[in-house]
């Protein structure tokens, strides 16, 4: 059967989200298999040309884990994270992706479960959103 | 020593490229002891059959975006026959304000109605995306700006039409020009292929504005305040594409008391500049709290319009020309 | 269906957009269209934009829609600029007008002489004005002081960047107003000089200057703004006589744009009268602005040495309606004195100095028109925007759209006038490009 499959890349912190991730496995939680993790020390490192390229590159969907509020290793990264997201978005937005496909979560390193949800809701989504793509092949009519 | 064959041609966008590479000869040094215009239709009425001799063209100063199908023409023929081509001109650098059009996404509003050739004239059509010169032919030098300064543009002549000969100096455009481009002003050796003719930092680098503190609570339209002349707009609210703009112009609009919104393309460093600009003005935002930052970020419109608004075709990475196939992830995935 | 040929003349000098013109000799008459050959997709390219980013974009179009531009602005906003403001607009928009005639003087002179000859080492020929080589640095010459005052005043020459919603961006620096008194005081000199050098040597010498005198547009209906205060737009019939008047705001009550399939930029005309470019005889609703339309208004100029010009004009073509080429290049000169006048008029310390140089807008409307004389005529703006200053229409009357259908006129006069005196294809595009120019 030709489901389309999405292709999620999550960038993880270190300290929260990734163990989550971690441990969801390990307690042999369901999950989709269409997350690529990349493992960050810090959400507040991932530079918003991460999150185009990732895009241009040809995933579907784009998802930030990082610490709450309060609780970032680095004391305020996932602050940084937090003030580039709505810009972000709505840049996203204007240049024709969808909401849905971008997400900042906040997952502390024992929602392990929640990690599980919260992804497999993302595939779901963002399948039901389809396949991402970019404006200019969308809009180009044959011969460019 | 036999003469370089210059040629200067303008795809679709204004004149003011041309008229500056007119003043550029008449008013800082004339370029025809070294060189011969061979194809220069603005000025000199050459037509297309000019160019069909044997003879190669040294230097193409090509202006203008790629919009219609005689524009693709113009330029493939321009490339066959000529040695180095320039891409003059934020238009044909990296697709200009003609590149606005394809954050539009509404079909071709201009679209010639088919008509009966042989009683009426029919028109080129024009292409589904408006594309800089780069997304059609291999393009050697790059001087960007709207329209690029003066002094800009004579250095590019100068070291790609009498490399090692000219006598006359800018000093102000060889101390912003990286390394490898301000030495072949006078040693004769051409820069790296690729090269644009500006500085390699941001605008901010040059920019007479002082700089203090980053760090904003409200945001301001441009006609809602009257800024301080001395001091950093984006200090003040002002939403300023220096950040992630190349420098090379010397904060000309800052000065003007106008933001920069960045003709000469991203800043060396850039990966995209919608990204960096998101980054930048992000970073200022003085609130922790979710709602506050989002109010903020709702204050700023048209983020797409304002920071590809000269760079859309070339340097938005996720509007970027065609080439991947749909099906495919792309190189990465 | 009888198959005409076409030929086609292109690339033409002195165009500002990419432009060819096409003509079919093969009928029962000859048809002679002038197209533009790419969109200029200004509707696209604004909507969405913040209404404030209009006057940077919109110079796309010329420096002069910078200036009408802000006008608008200034309506929308419903503020009053500061004098000072006022005053720099005015001042940059004639030193606009300066450069721009200048720059089409220069490129007439060039079709009398190869400006890219190198003459350090190209042998003279005989016969040859020997003082064209001289003129060209000299025009150039006095283009750069137009252009550095044109910097001084609207940040940059060729896009500007001073004029905003509610004034100018920045005070003019205290120690440019020696540099800007010089300047004018050169354009002054020069354009009078220039104008003789026209009057005596060229305008009479060559043949080609001789044509000048001998192609002629047909009469037409024409636009343009009046000296008074409140800035009404006046039309004149092909006689020149005033038949309607009205305010920049309703304009586009008057005016619409139409499409023809063969060329890109849309004709201007009348709402309600005869549309047809080729054949303007009864009921045409098609004008034109510019330089020849403001001369047949037959007012008499504020400026001395301009009206001096103007009146030598008259002595020597005939009185108004004015309607020939060598009239429209000779109006350049006319205006171009007059710009020069009022340049040293407004380069006042006084009149561009004060408290503050924008008024800060407490209010948004939805719509607004602004619209003032650029040096190719006049233009008109109007902006509708949403609650957010968010452009969602644009209505923009440039002269490329005003002046569509005397370019294929004139084009076609030039054509029928060339292949009566059985010219090559080489002459016939020059004598195009020489007819459209001064439009």
């Amino acid at each position: 059967m030709n489901r389309f499959e999405p292709k999620i890349i999550a960038f993880l912190c270190n300290w929260c989200s990734y163990v989550a991730a971690d441990a969801a496995g390990v307690a042999r939680l369901t999950q989709l298999p269409n997350v690529r993790v990349i493992r960050v020390n810090c959400s507040g490192m991932v530079d918003p040309s991460y999150v185009v390229k990732a895009f241009a590159s040809g995933a579907d969907g784009v998802l930030i884990g990082g610490c709450h509020p309060g609780d970032c290793h680095y004391i305020s990264g996932n602050i940084k994270t937090l003030r580039r997201s709505f810009l972000l978005k709505s840049l996203l937005k204007e240049l024709g992706v969808e909401d849905g496909r971008f997400r900042l979560e906040w997952i502390a390193a024992s929602e392990g479960p929640r990690y599980a949800r919260v992804m497999n809701e993302m595939v779901e989504e963002v399948r039901n959103l389809g396949p991402y793509v970019p404006p200019s092949r969308r809009s180009a009519k044959g011969a460019a | 020593m036999p003469k370089k064959k210059l040629a200067v041609y303008t795809a679709t966008g204004c004149r003011a490229c041309e008229n500056s590479i007119l003043d550029v000869h008449f008013q800082v040094s004339p370029v025809t002891p070294w060189a011969e215009v061979s194809f220069w239709p603005y000025l000199a009425g050459s037509q297309w059959q000019d160019l069909d001799g044997d003879d190669q063209i040294d230097l193409c100063l090509f202006a203008g975006a790629i919009r219609t199908a005689d524009d693709r023409k113009a330029a493939l023929r321009l490339r066959e026959k000529t040695r180095l081509i320039v891409a003059v001109g934020a238009c044909s650098a990296f697709g200009g304000m003609p590149g606005l059009v394809n954050l539009g996404g509404v079909a071709n509003d201009a679209d010639p109605v088919a008509t009966d050739e042989s009683t009426q004239p029919g028109l080129p059509r024009t292409e589904p995306r408006v594309s800089a010169l780069s997304d059609i032919i291999d393009v050697d030098y790059v001087v960007p700006g709207c329209p690029p300064p003066k002094n800009l543009l004579w250095s590019a002549i100068q070291a790609l039409l009498c490399p090692g000969e000219c006598t006359s100096r800018i000093s102000y455009a060889a101390s912003r020009l990286p390394d490898p481009i301000s030495q072949s002003l006078t040693s004769g050796i051409l820069p790296p292929r690729g090269s644009t003719f500006a500085g390699d930092k941001a605008v901010c680098a040059s920019c007479s504005r002082v700089k203090e503190e980053k760090k904003f609570r409200s945001v301001f339209r441009p006609y809602a305040i009257d800024p301080d002349p001395g001091r950093c707009l984006l200090e003040q609210g002002v939403l300023c594409q220096g950040v992630a703009t190349r420098e090379g112009c010397g904060g000309l609009c800052t000065a003007a008391g106008a933001p920069c919104r960045g003709c000469f393309g991203k800043a060396q460093a850039v990966f995209d500049p919608g990204a960096k600009m998101v980054s930048a003005i992000s970073s200022t935002f003085d609130s922790t709290k979710a709602a506050e930052i989002e109010a903020m970020s709702r204050e700023f419109v048209d983020l797409a319009g304002t920071f590809y608004r000269y760079t859309m075709p070339a340097q938005c990475v996720l509007l970027a020309g065609p080439a991947k196939d749909e099906n495919n992830a792309g190189d990465v995935l | 269906m009888r198959i005409m040929q076409a030929t086609f003349f292109e690339p033409l000098r002195w165009q500002e957009q990419s432009a060819r013109v096409a003509v079919y000799n093969g009928g029962e008459e000859l048809k002679v269209y002038y197209q533009i050959t790419a969109p200029r997709d200004l509707g696209v390219i604004c909507h969405g934009r913040p209404v404030e980013e209009l006057p940077r974009i919109l110079s796309l179009l010329g420096p002069a829609h910078h200036i009408a531009s802000a006008v608008a602005l200034d309506r929308l906003f419903n503020v009053e600029p500061p004098p000072l403001a006022v005053n720099m607009r005015h001042a940059l928009l004639q030193t606009l007008v300066f450069s721009h005639h200048l720059r089409k003087l220069f490129f007439f002179l060039t079709s009398l002489e190869d400006p890219l000859a190198d003459r350090h080492s190209a042998p003279r020929t005989l016969g040859q004005p020997p003082f064209l080589h001289h003129l060209f640095d000299e025009v150039m010459q006095c283009l750069s002081l137009a252009q550095e005052a044109a910097t001084i005043l609207g940040g940059r020459p060729e896009h500007p960047l001073t004029a905003v919603a509610g004034g100018v961006g920045r005070y003019v620096k205290p120690q440019s107003y020696v540099r800007l008194a010089e300047i004018s005081d050169t354009c002054v000199i020069f354009a009078i000089k220039l104008a003789e050098i026209f009057g005596r040597n060229l305008l009479g010498a060559s043949e080609a200057v001789e044509r000048l005198k001998e192609v002629s547009l047909e009469p037409m209906l024409s636009l343009s703004m009046t000296h008074d205060a409140d800035g009404s737009v006046v039309l004149r019939d092909q006689t020149s006589k005033e038949i309607d008047r009205f305010t920049p705001d309703n304009v586009f009550d008057k005016v619409e744009l139409f499409h023809e399939p063969w060329t890109y930029e849309p004709f201007a005309c009348l709402k309600g009268k005869g549309r047809n470019v080729f054949d303007g005889n009864g009921g045409d609703g098609l004008y034109f602005v510019g330089p020849l339309a403001r001369l047949n208004r037959g007012l008499e100029l504020s400026t001395p040495r301009a009206e001096q010009e103007r009146q030598h004009l008259f002595e020597s073509l005939g009185p108004a309606p004015q309607v020939t080429l060598a009239a429209a290049y000779r109006t350049l000169l006319v205006e171009l004195i007059q710009a020069a006048e009022q340049m040293t008029e407004l380069y006042d310390q006084e009149k561009l100095t004060g408290p503050t140089t924008r008024t800060i807008p407490k209010e948004m409307g939805q719509q607004a028109t602004g619209a003032i004389e650029s040096p190719q005529g006049l233009i008109v703006h109007r902006y509708r925007v949403d609650d957010r200053g968010m452009v969602q229409e644009l209505d923009i009357l440039d002269t490329a759209a005003q002046n569509n259908a005397l370019r294929c006129r004139i084009a076609r006069r030039a054509v029928e006038e060339s292949m009566t005196r059985n010219k090559s294809q080489e002459e016939i595009r020059k004598n195009i490009e020489a007819s459209l120019l001064p439009f």
